[in-house]
């Protein structure tokens, strides 16, 4: 009699790696082969990671059609296990294999698309984030501002793209009304994913302003943030937009 | 129902013996909104392991007003790896967070060499799997330092290596880890069918003092081979043999919780809260419901 542990191994094999030899320890009873028997179980775990991937990404999944979606799904669950009893957290690494999944290369914004979905879901279920202490900061000496280093909101990620991103990810929302035509040609983005109120926002950022909240969010000290953003944006106001990423929470922390 | 909910400082504590339904992301604001005439609400807890947003601020407000039980469906207790430390430990300050009345989980394994299926896979019936079980269920209920309910699954095959009928595995698990009994009448239904046996035979080995939950939720019917299958989808309304079922169990078993779940293709609210009024006009007419 196999043990616990050799017949676990082995359902294992059976779904993920189509093995067939596991039939030998189903009961062949009740008019159903077991090997058809293991298939249910084969077409069950497959259709649930599936339905986790398109909650994740539905956006792709409009893009490229429910059965292209499924198909790409199949190899991509096949490549890549789950590591948790927590389905949500599966799906990470999609937006990575889309990139080399050679039946979708001629949508080469497909993967920006999707790291701009998972992305969002970082962010909808992140921890709240606490509000910067701005009378603790109005007590720095002005001449320390420099030197100050920032913490990003738990809440919000960076995303840059050569495609225009947002564009395409808007006009595939439900209840989108209007022109749903989108120009490749027109540019990429820099984002800001942020929760704000419990409400997931995207804001297209300037270069600059992109650039100032990569580095913050680098750690990098603020006179080095503030160079590498005027020397990418020379017209950047600089002042402008840090106070609004101060008042608005994009910035949750400082220290010296 | 005469006695008056308790409470706890979050909301209800108090399990009635009336029926609760499975609280789905769709139906929260409904749920907000309407605040149906319900016992109860199940949440799987894995949905809420996140560390803040929207659903857990929502299912704090929806706490206040209802009693809550939290079903798991991902700790693999029936696993020959090492239970997962990180999951226990996310339950647990769920469970210190949300202060459910009922935790429960499956008798069922989902994970292997760190690979998770994220599904509910059976056990070999085994003297084995049930020492195995045992152990498992008690350690988990000595981390949680609280009892657990555990759940019967629907299974489409059964082990060559399988000893025991599932229905005596099921109570000497609950009767040696101290367990309370979450008796899944459709499940036992769906298996009556999948592997040929009268699920009277099942009921009837369970004695009722072990059960502390009841299950109910709607199969689909595949056709494999020209053979029917029943798979457990949670997609539709309670079939009719399932409801004849639940009438024997509250007959056999006395007023228990009993729980509408509906996972897919999620209806309207109001079509699992008519599913909730129907189970309870069950116990009611089984004169069952105390007074």
């Amino acid at each position: 009699m196999p043990s616990l542990r050799e017949l676990q191994t082995e359902f294992s094999r059976a779904v993920f790696g189509n093995e067939l030899s596991f039939g030998a320890y189903v009961r062949p009873d009740g008019g159903l082969n077991p090997e058809h028997r293991v298939g249910i179980y084969r077409n069950n775990t497959f259709a649930n990671f599936t339905d986790a991937l398109q909650l994740t990404y539905p956006v792709v999944q409009r893009l490229v059609g429910d059965e292209f979606f499924s198909y790409a799904a199949a190899h991509y669950i096949g490549q890549t296990p789950s590591t948790s009893g927590d389905l949500q957290e599966y799906g990470d690494t999609f937006p990575e294999f889309l990139r080399t999944f050679k039946p979708a290369a001629s949508l080469p914004y497909l993967p920006d698309v999707a790291s701009l979905e998972w992305a969002y879901e970082q962010v909808f279920y992140a921890a709240e984030p606490d509000p910067l202490d701005t009378l603790a900061m109005s007590r720095i000496p002005e001449e320390r501002y420099g030197d100050l280093r920032f913490t990003l909101s738990p809440a919000s990620r960076l995303l840059t793209s050569a495609y225009p991103v947002l564009r395409i990810w808007q006009v595939n929302q439900d209840g989108f009304a209007g022109d749903q035509s989108v120009d490749l040609d027109s540019g990429g983005n820099q984002l800001l994913i942020i929760r704000r109120h419990l409400q997931v926002e995207l804001e297209p950022l300037t270069e600059g302003e992109y650039v100032l909240l990569q580095a913050l969010s680098d750690q990098l000290d603020f006179t080095t943030a503030c160079e590498q953003a005027l020397a990418q944006q020379p017209d950047f106001n600089l002042p402008a937009s840090f106070q609004r990423h101060v008042a608005q929470g994009t910035l949750t922390n400082f220290s010296l | 129902m005469s006695s008056k909910p308790t409470t706890c400082g979050l909301g209800p504590d108090l399990i009635p013996a009336q029926a609760g339904i499975g609280l789905r992301a769709g139906h929260y604001q409904d749920v907000l909104d309407s605040k149906p005439a319900i016992g109860w609400l199940e949440i799987h807890p894995e949905n809420y392991f996140a560390a803040g947003g929207r659903h857990l601020a929502l299912l704090e407000q929806i706490r206040s007003h209802y009693p809550l039980s939290m079903h798991g469906v991902g700790l693999s207790l029936g696993s020959t790896d090492p239970l997962n430390h990180n999951h226990l430990e996310k339950l647990k300050s769920l469970i210190q967070r949300f202060e459910p009345t009922l935790v429960s989980e499956h008798v069922s394994w989902g994970s292997v060499d760190g690979r998770y299926f994220n599904d509910l896979l059976p056990l070999p019936y085994t003297e084995e799997a049930l020492d195995h079980m045992v152990s498992r269920v008690s350690q988990v209920q000595d981390f949680l330092g609280r009892q657990i309910l555990v759940e019967n699954v629907s299974s489409y095959l059964q082990y060559q290596a399988s000893t025991i009928p599932e229905w005596e595995f099921v109570v000497e698990l609950v009767r040696r880890s101290g367990a309370g009994l979450l008796l899944d009448i459709n499940n036992i239904y769906v298996n009556s069918q999948n592997h040929d046996f009268d699920p009277l035979t099942y009921l009837k080995a369970i004695p009722g003092d072990l059960v502390q939950e009841i299950h109910l939720a709607g199969f689909t019917v595949n056709t494999v081979e020209d053979r029917e299958i029943l798979i457990d989808t949670h997609s539709r309304p309670v079939w009719e043999g399932v409801w004849q079922l639940y009438q024997q169990a509250v007959q056999q078993l006395g007023a228990i919780p009993a729980l509408i779940e509906w996972d897919a293709d999620l209806p309207p609210l109001n079509v699992l809260v008519g599913e909730a009024q129907r189970a309870d006009s069950i116990a009611e007419q089984s004169h069952a419901l105390v007074t």
